[in-house]
């Protein structure tokens, strides 16, 4: 790695492309996350949710892309934004450097509810509604009776 | 039961008022048209049509599981820049969202436009040649009204020459909040229209018809 010569020939990025793909998981499993993810990076694996996505650090990249979430393959295809939960947001997104379990500071009370990902567009959706008597009553017309 | 029946049909009580506000039609429509509410424990699959029953309403829906492949991964929306919001609309198109990498790109022509992105106040001034263009997209067309002005009125609703929201001149797809909304918030809602491309059932129904 730190031969000069290797470095000149840009041997080092062959290097680098090996590492990824054994990390991955080797060539068959490499193909499926470029499949999902479009992207295949290698990194440190710096912790796991509830819904099992991995998250994972490389300061190798630069800032911005070096932190990342791999959806976890329960989603398969689905995965979405919102699946990020609301611990590891923070991480994610640099606003703290200390992933939810490496943090003391976390408060957790019981009245916390738990984390759900955006349900728009299924059953389990917010639904808005009216605690107070609606302005506009509509008509109801009578059914004709047959006189 | 029959003394809070009584008792509903007496006072407008939280009853009654549930029972003829808008919320138990609302949650009743819900029911029909969304898919199951998805179990975080579960695995997904790829298709939302897993109920089959038979040889051919599998095939169906694998077809429409094309269809909708294809559609969702080439929207061309329509540029409707009308305000403020129209700049977060570039930014979308722009390197750092780039939304080139979900096959949506934009088209001048509403002829050959997919979506429509409803970006900024729509007044009345505007509305008829929203209409117009809207009229002239091919189907299946989709609106995304972007932004508070489009999805209400926003800042201008009591304005005299603002229209109250542009679902009231065409129908929308998905809403996006803000004011303006990031083009983060736009590009999610790009994502969360081509989750709903997904669910169509244009084969199905054709089939069942």
């Amino acid at each position: 790695m730190s031969n000069p010569i290797a470095k000149f020939l840009a041997l080092d990025k062959l290097a680098t492309i090996f590492r990824i793909i054994k990390q991955n998981g080797g060539i068959r499993a490499s193909m499926y996350k470029l499949y999902r993810q479009d992207e295949l990076k290698d990194g440190r694996l710096v912790g796991e949710d509830e819904f099992g996505n991995k998250y994972y650090e490389n300061p190798r990249y630069f800032y911005s892309r070096n932190r990342w979430v791999e959806y976890s393959d329960k989603f398969n295809m689905n995965y979405d934004g919102s699946q990020v939960t609301a611990e590891w947001f923070g991480w994610l997104h640099y606003k703290t450097d200390l992933p939810p379990h490496q943090d003391p500071s976390r408060p957790k009370y019981k009245w916390m509810a738990n984390f759900t990902e955006n349900m728009s567009g299924t059953t389990g959706q917010y639904v808005p509604y009216s605690t107070t008597r609606p302005k506009v009553e509509a008509w109801q017309p009578k059914p004709k009776t047959s006189v | 039961m029959q003394a809070i029946k009584a008792l509903g049909a007496s006072a407008p009580t939280v009853l009654s008022v549930v029972k003829k506000g808008g919320f138990a039609p609302i949650i009743d429509q819900i029911r029909q048209t969304h898919l199951p509410a998805p179990n975080p424990k579960e695995r997904r699959p790829y298709s939302p049509f897993q109920d089959t029953s038979n040889v051919a309403e599998y095939a169906v829906a694998r077809l429409d599981d094309l269809l909708n492949w294809g559609r969702k991964g080439s929207m061309w929306p329509m540029t409707f820049g009308l305000a403020c919001c129209a700049v977060e609309m570039m930014h979308i198109a722009a390197p750092r969202y780039d939304m080139d990498r979900y096959g949506v790109v934009f088209r001048a022509s509403p002829r050959q436009a997919d979506v429509m992105i409803v970006a900024g106040t729509l007044t009345n001034k505007m509305a008829p040649a929203l209409r117009k263009v809207y009229d002239q997209m091919p189907d299946p067309r989709w609106v995304i009204s972007m932004g508070s002005c489009a999805n209400g009125g926003g800042y201008y609703h009591y304005s005299y020459s603002v229209v109250r929201g542009c679902d009231r001149i065409v129908p929308v797809d998905i809403y996006v909040p803000g004011c303006p909304p990031t083009a983060e918030a736009l590009l999610y809602g790009v994502l969360q229209l081509q989750k709903k491309v997904k669910r169509m059932k244009t084969i199905q129904v054709w089939y069942r018809k």
